[in-house]
Formats: structure tokens, sequence, C-alpha cells
């Protein structure tokens, strides 16, 4: 192939992705729902707060930031956090510091793990038991320097 | 040097000899753009919610492995991409022998097949957390993303290395390091503002928790963040002067991973509290977090897309690379059936792409559609990450040798102590071997002695069954004559 039909090969790769990424970030844009800091949003971060303070936990996340962050059902914390396919992503997830093929599981730090049981509590108790069933399958120590 | 310096049988150095041209024009690279490709490879702001929790030991937990395992990877790998083309596999092949060349480089092509799916179902989740975070748990959502992104960049990839170089260097910029400047900058901007750090910043916060060994498997598996940093030498001979431009490029990359990785990680640690970032479902509402609390939450499908197109880019790296390198070396020594050595117009290994393409393929709509396999997905990432581990200390060995036994051969670049560093390399991937037989926290449950076994199993099977089998079923006729002198692509030097 020669050179000039390679490079405009290359530039239609280029345009496309470009293309892919821009529509991307417009329907993202669109669709992305924010949690809105609503009077219920912000009772529910106090009592997520008062929970974390009872559990043990110092640094308590700012009222605010949880409430924009949580909304009042608990946003994509509570989407069915014992699902197959979640199930999987969280334990990949629970790995070193790669962000390449390097990635590989370690042994999580118990307090990261089971603070989410708290939030589930607060926002979509009825996915307690589920995500519960999850924890207790799960080997953790402590490795957080609190 | 002159032509009259190229060593014999795959022997090539790296220097402006004359070159055999194939019929494809040479591509050519900027040493900026293969540093570019090769940070992409390795680093992105994925972990960074992930080592934030940390806090200040993520400092700690980035540069004990960068001492022992990036600094001896990039400058060895500096050192022997100066003096020989083709990457991992030529250099094994030189230092040690032919079949333990097609190994190194069989073991960094093998374990990526399985990356692709858990990267892809990633991206996924990703693009479902800004759309509807529901379709997270759809497999045919799941199916369907990593079915089309993952053939979308083998078609990318088999348009020649150009394509990829270019959308992996922007995928880099565009998903890493424009998005990593910003959340630091924001980090600084919350100190400028007189907040205190939300994680504690003093030296007794240095270290992390040392709970025996746990922390140990903490310690040594971060050693893997920094895997992948030799992968793109196999592009060596696009740049146009190899000895000099390589090592400039391995350099800019070693400085680029370590501030990826660290400064991003640092600044979400100073605004949202570990406690936050426990309780984030994932990578992206530990952003959200970051995002809400400079009022600026619209950013957040911004940085989806940024960490979209970084990862796709780094992908893209992954698939143009090690399946390069097993075509290089199949082609001189006929380990692979001419089937998979064939070249596409573009002088690219089609073929292996697209088998490859059919076995991650099969793999992944296993991870979406059967609950069974998804579950148990991680324990693959221990063990192809041990199959990785045998050609670092393939790698080692052979630089050793290497500079033992062929001392005068012409380098661009000479690693400082280089013995040591080769040791402390070899040691660093051997601990880290020794540490993926530790059961994670996912193996609950399970005896420590069925978790060696699958991980040894897997180990035997894809680091050393599947390859010595082709090894044993080669033929004679399987040798490309002209593939000792033709580098596909690249202008063999």
């Amino acid at each position: 192939m020669s050179p000039t039909r390679m490079a405009s090969e290359h530039r239609w790769i280029y345009i496309g992705a470009i293309v892919l990424l821009v529509a991307m970030l417009v329907v993202g844009l669109l669709t992305y729902t924010q949690q809105h800091a609503t009077n219920e949003s912000y009772r529910k971060a106090q009592q997520l707060s008062d929970e974390l303070v009872a559990a043990g936990y110092r640094a308590v996340p700012d009222q605010d930031q949880i409430a924009k962050t949580l909304g009042t059902g608990g946003g994509a914390v509570c989407e069915n956090p014992a699902g197959a396919l979640q199930n999987a992503l969280w334990k990949v997830n629970l790995a070193n510091g790669a962000a390449g093929p390097g990635q590989r599981p370690v042994v999580a730090d118990a307090r990261t793990v089971e603070a989410e049981a708290i939030v589930l509590n607060v926002y979509c108790p009825d996915k307690l038991e589920d995500f519960r069933h999850k924890l207790d399958d799960l080997d953790t120590a402590k490795t957080v320097n609190t | 040097m002159s032509a009259m310096d190229v060593p014999a049988e795959g022997g090539r150095s790296v220097s402006r000899a004359p070159a055999v041209q194939q019929a494809v024009a040479a591509p050519r690279m900027t040493w900026l753009t293969l540093a570019l490709m090769t940070t992409s490879s390795v680093a992105s702001l994925r972990a960074a919610p992930t080592m934030a929790v940390y806090g200040l030991a993520c400092v700690f937990l980035y540069l004990v492995p960068a001492i022992v395992f990036l600094l001896p990877t990039a400058l060895v790998s500096a050192e022997l991409a100066s003096g020989w083309t083709g990457g991992v596999y030529n250099w094994v092949a030189q230092g040690l022998s032919k079949p333990l060349g097609f190994l190194a480089v069989w073991c960094q092509f093998a374990m990526t097949i399985f990356y692709y799916p858990s990267l892809l179902a990633y991206v996924a989740s990703t693009i479902a957390y800004v759309i509807d975070p529901a379709l997270a748990n759809s497999g045919l959502y799941t199916a369907v993303v990593i079915t089309v992104l993952y053939w979308t960049g083998v078609w990318v990839s088999a348009r020649g290395t150009g394509a990829v170089a270019g959308l992996a260097s922007w995928g880099l910029v565009i998903g890493t390091l424009v998005p990593g400047t910003l959340l630091v900058v924001l980090g600084l901007v919350f100190l400028g503002q007189g907040n205190p750090s939300a994680a504690p910043m003093n030296a007794s916060h240095f270290f992390p928790a040392w709970t025996g060994l746990a922390s140990l498997v903490l310690i040594v598996n971060n050693f893997l963040s920094y895997s992948g940093m030799e992968m793109n030498a196999v592009h060596v001979s696009s740049l146009n002067d190899p000895p000099r431009e390589f090592p400039k490029s391995m350099f800019l990359a070693m400085g680029l991973v370590l501030l990826i990785f660290i400064l991003p990680a640092l600044a979400i640690s100073w605004v949202v509290p570990a406690d936050q970032l426990s309780l984030t479902a994932g990578v992206m509402q530990a952003f959200d977090a970051f995002f809400q609390y400079f009022d600026i939450g619209w950013l957040t499908p911004v940085i989806a897309v940024g960490l979209v197109a970084a990862s796709l880019g780094g992908m893209l790296t992954w698939l143009a690379g090690p399946s390069k390198g097993l075509l290089l070396i199949s082609r001189q020594e006929g380990y692979l059936p001419p089937f998979l050595q064939k070249l596409n117009a573009h002088g690219v290994q089609q073929n292996i792409l697209v088998t490859q393409g059919v076995v991650t393929t099969g793999i992944a709509l296993m991870y979406a559609f059967i609950p069974s396999v998804s579950s148990a997905y991680w324990i693959f990432s221990v063990i192809t990450t041990q199959v990785y581990l045998i050609m670092y200390l393939l790698m080692f060995l052979a630089a050793i040798r290497l500079r033992r036994n062929q001392p005068e051969h012409p380098r661009g670049y000479h690693a400082p102590a280089l013995v040591t560093l080769c040791v402390t390399g070899f040691l660093a991937s051997a601990a880290a071997m020794v540490i993926g037989f530790v059961p994670s926290s996912q193996f609950s449950g399970g005896s420590v002695w069925s978790y060696v076994l699958i991980v040894g199993g897997g180990l035997l099977l894809l680091g050393l069954i599947i390859p010595f089998t082709f090894l044993k079923t080669r033929k004679p006729s399987w040798r490309q004559p002209d593939a000792g002198a033709a580098a596909p692509e690249g202008r063999a030097a």
C-alpha cells in the first residue's frame, strides 16, 4: 500500500475516533444524571455520617460531598451491588496499583470494603443481605494506615 | 556502526546499516511517540482512586517498586533495545537461546488474551456509569461493548503501527495527561484554600500499615504496576536513530509513568476521605465525589470519556506489540504454522491478531454470560501475571549474558551497574512470582494448596505446556527464508 493511501486511511481512522469520542461525550453530558442535593439527600448524608462514626470511622466525609455523590438512592453504589458482573468488576478491582495487565488481586483492607455495607444499609437496605454474603466470602486485613 | 557489524542469524543490531526493505513502506516514529505509547501501555488514572485509599503511603507503594522493578526494567530494556532490534524475543534469543526467546515473547503475548476482556468490561462499566448504571449488570450490553471495541481495535491494529501509535498517544494525552493535570491542579487549589488534607500527610503515614503477609502481598504485588515498560521495544526499528532515541523515550516514559501513578492518587486523597473512597462503587464514583467538592460534577462524564480513550489507546499498544514480536521469531525459526505467519498488505500479523481475537471473544462471551466465569475471572489476572513474570526472569538473565558474551556488540546506551540492576530486577520478579501463590482476598474459604494448585496449574499450562507444544510440533518448512532480514513495517537494521 502506498504511503499516501496509508496516510489517508489513517486520517479516516483518526476522524472516526474523534467522532466516536465526541459522540460519547455528548451522550454522556446529556444522559448523566447528577445526584441532587435535596433535604432528603442531606438527611441521608447525616445518617451515613452518624453510622460511619458509630462504626469507628474517623475521617467522615463532607456532608455536601456525600449528598451530591450519593443523593437519596445511593446512585451507582446501589445498582445491583451483588450482581454477577458488578461482583466480577468489584473483585478485579480489589487489586494492586497497576492500571495495565499487571493488575493483580491483593489482600484488601477490611474497613475499606466494610464501609460499602454501611452505605447500602443507609441507602438501599434491601440490597444489604446479598452484599453481606459477598463480604463474607472475602478474606481481609488491615493494610491502610489510618 | 556499519553493515559489517550486523551479527548473523537474527542478531541484528539497531545501527543505521543498509536496510533490507520490505514491500511495505516503513512507518517512522518519533522517540516522543514511542514514549507516549509506552506510557499508555502501562499507566492510566484507572488505579488512582484505588491507591488514594492508602493516602501518603501510595507514594511508598509506588516508589519502592519503582526502585526495584521499574528502574531495572526500563534501564535494562533501554540498553538491550539500543543494541538489538525486535524486542524481548531477540534479546532472549541472543542471550539465552532461541526456544527461550520464543517462550519469552509467548509469555508476553499469552497473558494479554485474558487481559482484554477485563479491561473492556471496565470500559463498558465506565460508559454505563454515565449513561445508565443499570447497564453494567447486563450481560448482553457487556458482551456487545467488549466484542465491538475489541474487533475495532484489531481492525485498527491491522492498519499498521502508525495508526496505533497516533491513537495511543492521543488517548494518553486526552485521557490521562489532561485529566491527571486537572486532578492535581484541583487538589492544589483545595490545599491552597486552606483546607486540611483529608488523608494525613505526615511522616508516620508514609508507610502502609504493617500486618505481616497481607502488607507484603500489597507491596510486592505493586511491582507489577510497572509491567509492560519493555513491550514497545519491538517497534524500535521504526525510530530514526534507535541507539540514541530509544533510551530517551524510555526515560521520558519512566518519568511520566511515575507522575501519572503518584500525583493524581495523592490529589484525590487530599480531597476525598478514604472512607468515602471506600464506599464508592468503583472508580467513577470516586471521581464523581472528587468533582462534587468543587461543584463541577458535570466533569464526571468528561473524565469517563477520557478514561475510555486512554484504556482503548493502551489496548491498541498491547494488540500491536507482543503479537509482532511473536511473528518475528516465528518467521525466523518456524515456530508457528504458516497460516499464523501471514502478513496483510500493511505488513501486519493479521492472522495472529484474528486468531487471538477469536479466543478472546470466546472468553469475553463466557465472562459476560456465565456468572461462574465472571465471578472467578480475577484468578486469571493472577495466572497471567505469573506467566508474564517468566518473561522478566528471562529478560534479566539474557541481559547479563549479553553483556558478558557480547561486550563489544555496539549499544547506543550502556545501563550503569547492569548486573546489579538485573539481579535486583530478577529478585523482584521472583518475589512477585512467589507472592502470586499467596491467596488474595477473593479466595476466601478455600485451602491454600488448592489455590497453589490452580495458579500453578494455570502457569504450567499457559506458560510452559502450550509454548513447548508449539516448539515440539514445528516443522522446518515453516521457516520464512527472508524473515531473518525483513522486519515487518519497521526498517530492518
